[in-house]
């Protein structure tokens, strides 16, 4: 595994770089903390990997107000740790991903933007991180019958291809993962602790190594348990699918409890699912007051895909701008990656219309679509063939109204979905 | 950070060398500076004695002296840092070391590493790789180091020509290293492919000054013997003619301590040295002070032993590449006018070195082996518990295990004592560069047979194999010695041979997981154990175990003249109390070779012989058998007695082969337990390897 410069610096700033038990505490950043600092640093025209240069120092005065530079420098001088805890993980197959990378996962990225976590320590192949799928979650303590439901509904997944995401703790996680591994499904563990452990769990390792299983976590492989970051790694399941199915819950405490209302009041990644029938309780029903759907319990693989299919991500469920997208895009002859358009194909749609110079901006959406490179307004009023003051104009409107970013100076513009790349 | 003062810089240059007038060599002084401003990673490639050590022990000052961590260094050859170690200490520098040597310091050192007193800290690539020492020491600094130092960079190259697995370990920590992490990396030897390879890790800033490869004052010459016997008697010929004290380098360790032991007994002053000698130091002293006249040794005598008045390096056998050949007779003649450098080669070298180039790697079955028995536990193996399960040597299991660990991402990991199977298959390419870097040593080894077959002109030779400038080469400063070698001394050589005699130390206990059909475990009660006792010769030795091998398997029958020297060697043994009968192992694959040869011996010692040791069954040869448990269990229930009245008195228990002592080992506990006196095993040969 070879490490990005961008990686290093963001493992040193944000990761704990724990060997066995002895390793002293350092004030890594908090995720609050890195997320200030990444935004000083692309207003400055900088990336992480840059505070690793020679020119450093003076970068890091300018931060004060952010971090303390000593604090920083400190943790910048964890070179050697870095090498050691790297050295560890992949000894033990278990690779790194920071938000700099390409193979951080999308969905994440796009979904948690720069509440997304810098780093993901994790085991198995990362191809299945992009899936999509079905997050299962419920208790730990929770009786045989129900263990079997959540067998047999990992059982469905596995059937229906549908990859299982869950959260890898005892009772109804396990059951979920269980149920589909067992039946040659797919499986995303997005673990609160521990995931040295189970990279080297035996049970784990078959299914590891024949790409039906990954692991990962946003903590220290060697990070014992924790409840605050077991509730804050809940966002992250719900995050990985397209839709979630509660088991059950407690009420008013937990963290299915606290990641289901996480969902439903605040951070809506996912239509949540809860189980009704004979067994529904009041933490159930309380979910269903909060806006949660009744899971319609399907049978068949047909229903199951039907189910999820509808549930697609809000943003590429929306046909009717699409089409416009495509008009766009057919101008300037590229191709349509829908993936990309999230909310633009929105704005496009009311942007596009009653604008005597919407033609303007269909050309520049269209040019700046999805993975853009950062340009100028020069650049891009010569590309286009545009009048230099124009494309400011236009350039200035898309950035009021969020479409667009800027930054550095001279001032280059680019995609606002691409804003946060470390 | 601080700004770099040339003034500090002398002044440790002066105290660490004691010289007030001292001054930086060329490129000294810029090296220290580049590495104390951070300017990038720095590669020295420069021979020993120029004082690369000065650079990192003034940089590694002057860095502390800012309020920085400690500094590490990484080198195999620490015992030879002993100088370097006085000479840091003038300069205020707190050098430290943890290895294998000081393990009665460490807790010592330990402390004051936490205590943050250490300026630097020098390990070796194991010690780096060792799991208490990274708990336990590593973990509470590794977030401060300030500098880390590479020596024996070449290492890091696979042609680099020193295969030490290690080295792939510092190879991916070089690769994480963030780039504001000083790195300083050091060797003597980079020809322009090592060069390359090094620039690929450690980057493209590298201050790569290269001394000169011609050394005028070495008088270079290779003479082929291919029998011990005749070099043995060339080295006692002209060692004690030549000007000066030497070093004399052996292929093992076994070969080291003979050729000290003839050269004793022809009255030169001589002493061994190899990884198993407990008085390094002194040896080392005794050399340096010219208190003998040479030093026999193995390659623990290594880079960093600096003599400059060392006036002959004569191999006694060829090592295995260009690169270590120059390395080893390039300690010659450093500061005299003239010195020697003369190869003998044998025949027994092509095997030995075929061998090193094979056991360096583990074959596909073996480690396909390791790996199934790993997978059908459940919670992992034991080294211990892997020889029992699968039949290979300690070492090739630990070899096995070692290489798999160092591959990235592994496919196995040691948990506390147990080995485990982790979440990452063996890739292919780790089997294509296994298959790379043999082939490449059978090339190098090509290189020396061609080397050896020179007439003249070897100093051109090793310079163009080392991608030298010939333009200055000279011709060599000293005439050539005599290639013959006197007849006498070649008898004298070969009756030495046959004299010595070699011992056969005792078990003290079963072998882990006993021996279940005897109902055998743990210790070995001290009189139900055998005496120690003694082998002939080494099988197919130049001494006696060529006829033993003759005997064995061409005549089928061991001559009358193993009868008399084996009574010549009981002369020397005075084995007490004097055996008053003979027995011997049976066999049934050859029932009649020992006992045939157990009975004349018996007879020329005029004691009575009586076979009463019978096997009960058919078992495969012990020689198949790789690890000592396998051939401890291949022995299980096999002997027995043929009749269970055992003389009281003392006896000899004669064998044709002795490797891992088993089967002696119940052969004499059987004798014991039904009443025998003390049991000597004599055999003829000892087998296995040196």
């Amino acid at each position: 595994m070879s490490l990005s410069s961008n990686t290093k610096a963001i493992l040193l700033l944000t990761s704990p770089l724990q060997v066995g038990r002895t390793t002293p505490q350092y004030e890594i950043l908090t995720q609050g903390e890195y997320k200030r600092l990444a935004q000083f640093l692309q207003r400055e025209g900088l990336q992480p990997a840059d505070l690793l240069s020679e020119g450093a120092q003076s970068t890091l005065q300018k931060a004060k107000e952010i971090v303390d530079p000593i604090r920083l420098q400190s943790l910048l001088g964890r070179g050697f740790q870095l090498s050691q805890a790297v050295e560890h993980w992949q000894a033990r197959a278990i690779w790194v991903v920071s938000r700099a990378d390409a193979e951080y996962p999308r969905r994440i990225k796009s979904r948690l933007k720069d509440n997304a976590p810098a780093i993901f320590y994790g085991c198995g192949s990362r191809m299945l991180l992009d899936s999509g799928g079905l997050a299962v979650v419920g208790s730990r303590h929770v009786d045989e019958t129900l263990i079997h439901y959540t067998e047999n509904i990992g059982r469905l997944a596995a059937q229906s291809s549908v990859t299982i995401i869950s959260g890898g703790a005892r009772g109804i996680d396990q059951a979920a993962m269980r149920g589909a591994l067992e039946n040659g499904g797919r499986v995303i563990g997005v673990l609160a602790d521990s995931l040295e452990l189970a990279a080297l769990n035996r049970e784990n390792r078959n299914f590891l190594l024949d790409d039906q299983l990954v692991l990962l976590s946003p903590y220290d492989p060697s990070a014992g348990f924790h409840v605050g970051t077991a509730m804050a790694r809940n966002k992250l399941i719900y995050a990985f699918s397209d839709a979630a199915l509660v088991v059950n819950s407690d009420l008013h405490k937990g963290g299915t409890w606290a990641g289901a209302t996480e969902q439903l009041e605040k951070l809506h990644l996912a239509p949540v699912y809860v189980r009704d029938g004979e067994k529904a309780s009041p933490g159930l029903s309380a979910l269903r007051q909060k806006g949660a759907l009744i899971w319609p319990e399907p049978q068949t693989k047909e229903e199951l895909q039907d189910l999820l299919t509808m549930q697609q991500t809000p943003e590429s469920r929306l046909a009717e701008p699409a089409e416009v997208a495509i008009s766009v895009h057919e101008e300037a002859g590229e191709e349509y990656h829908p993936a990309n358009q999230g909310i633009t194909v929105l704005r496009l749609k009311s942007l596009g219309q009653g604008k005597e110079d919407g033609a303007g901006y269909r050309l520049i959406l269209g040019k700046m679509s999805g993975s853009a490179l950062p340009r100028t307004a020069a650049e891009i009023a010569a590309e286009l063939g545009l009048p230099a003051k124009e494309a400011k104009k236009c350039l200035e409107q898309l950035v009021r109204e969020n479409l667009l970013r800027k930054k550095g100076r001279p001032a280059k513009y680019f995609p606002a979905e691409q804003e946060f790349s470390f | 950070m601080t700004n770099y003062y040339p003034q500090r810089a002398l002044t440790l240059l002066r105290l660490g060398t004691g010289d007030p007038e001292a001054v930086f060599r060329e490129g000294q002084e810029e090296a220290i500076r580049h590495v104390y401003e951070g300017r990038g990673r720095l590669l020295i490639v420069q021979k020993t004695g120029w004082g690369k050590s000065f650079v990192y022990f003034i940089a590694t000052k002057m860095l502390r002296e800012t309020g920085m961590g400690p500094a590490l260094l990484i080198s195999p050859l620490l015992s030879l840092m002993r100088n370097q170690i006085a000479a840091a200490a003038r300069m205020g520098v707190q050098a430290q070391t943890i290895n294998s040597d000081n393990e009665t310091e460490w807790e010592t050192v330990e402390a004051a590493i936490h205590r943050n007193e250490v300026d630097i800290l020098l390990i070796s690539p194991e010690r780096l790789a060792n799991i208490r020492f990274q708990n336990k020491v590593l973990a509470g600094i590794s977030g401060r180091i300030s500098l880390l130092v590479i020596d024996e960079a070449h290492c890091i190259s696979d042609w680099g020509h020193d295969f030490r697995p290690h080295y792939r370990m510092i190879e991916r920590i070089l690769r994480t290293l963030p780039r504001n992490l000083r790195l300083l990396a050091t060797t003597a030897t980079a020809n322009n492919r090592v060069t390359e390879d090094l620039k690929d890790v450690l980057g493209p800033n590298l201050l790569a000054s290269r001394g000169d490869l011609n050394r005028p004052s070495l008088a270079l010459q290779t003479i082929r013997l291919p029998g011990q016997a005749e070099r043995l008697a060339w080295l006692a010929e002209q060692v004690p003619s030549l000007p000066g004290h030497g070093i004399i380098y052996t292929l093992t360790v076994r070969d080291a301590i003979q050729v000290a032991e003839w050269l004793k007994s022809c009255r030169i002053a001589v002493q061994h040295y190899t990884s198993e000698s407990e008085d390094r130091e002194e040896l080392e002293q005794a050399l340096l002070r010219n208190q003998v006249k040479a030093l026999v040794a193995t390659t623990a005598l290594g880079m960093g032993f600096d003599k400059p008045d060392l006036a002959f390096v004569i191999h006694y056998q060829s090592p295995g590449s260009v690169v270590a050949y120059y390395q080893q007779v390039g300690r010659a003649g450093r500061a005299l006018p003239a010195a020697y450098g003369i190869l003998l080669s044998g025949s027994e070298e092509s095997e030995i070195i075929d061998y090193f180039i094979e056991s360096a790697f583990p074959t596909r079955e073996e480690v396909l082996s390791v790996l199934e028995a790993l997978e059908r536990s459940s919670d992992g193996l034991s080294i211990p518990d892997l020889m029992g399960q699968v039949n290979l040597s300690m070492g090739r299991i630990e070899k096995t295990l070692l290489l798999l660990s160092l591959e990235s991402p592994a496919p196995v990991v040691k948990q506390g004592s147990k080995w485990q199977l982790t979440a990452a298959r063996l890739n292919e390419s780790f089997w294509q560069r296994a298959e790379r870097l043999t082939r490449l040593r059978y090339h190098e080894k090509k290189q020396m047979q061609d080397y050896i077959k020179l007439e003249f002109g070897h100093m051109g030779y090793l310079i163009q194999a080392l991608d030298g400038d010939l333009t200055h080469l000279t011709p060599p400063p000293l005439p050539i010695l005599p290639r013959t070698v006197n007849p006498l001394f070649i008898q004298k050589a070969i009756d030495f041979l046959r004299r010595t005699n070699l011992p056969i130390e005792p078990r003290k206990k079963w072998p882990a997981g006993g021996l279940r059909r005897y109902g055998l475990k743990g210790p070995i009660p001290l009189e139900l154990q055998a005496e120690p006792g003694r082998a002939l010769s080494v099988y197919g030795d130049a001494g006696w175990g060529g006829m033993v091998y003759q005997g064995k398997y061409k005549l089928h029958r061991f001559p009358d003249e193993l009868v008399t020297a084996c009574i010549r060697m009981l002369e020397e043994w005075n084995p007490d109390p004097a055996p008053a009968w003979v027995t011997c192992i049976p066999s049934l694959r050859h029932p009649d070779l020992v006992p045939d040869f157990a009975r004349r011996l018996a007879a020329a010692l005029a004691l009575p012989f009586q076979p009463v040791l019978i096997k009960d069954e058919e078992r495969p040869e012990q020689k198949q058998m790789a690890n000592s448990v396998q051939q401890a269990r291949n022995i299980d229930g096999a002997l027995g007695l043929a009749n269970q009245i055992v003389p009281s008195t003392s006896v000899l228990l004669v064998d044709d082969m002795v490797d891992s002592r088993w089967t002696m080992t119940v052969a004499a506990w059987l004798l014991r337990s039904h009443g025998s006196g003390r049991v000597f095993p004599l055999a003829l040969s000892l087998a296995g390897k040196g």
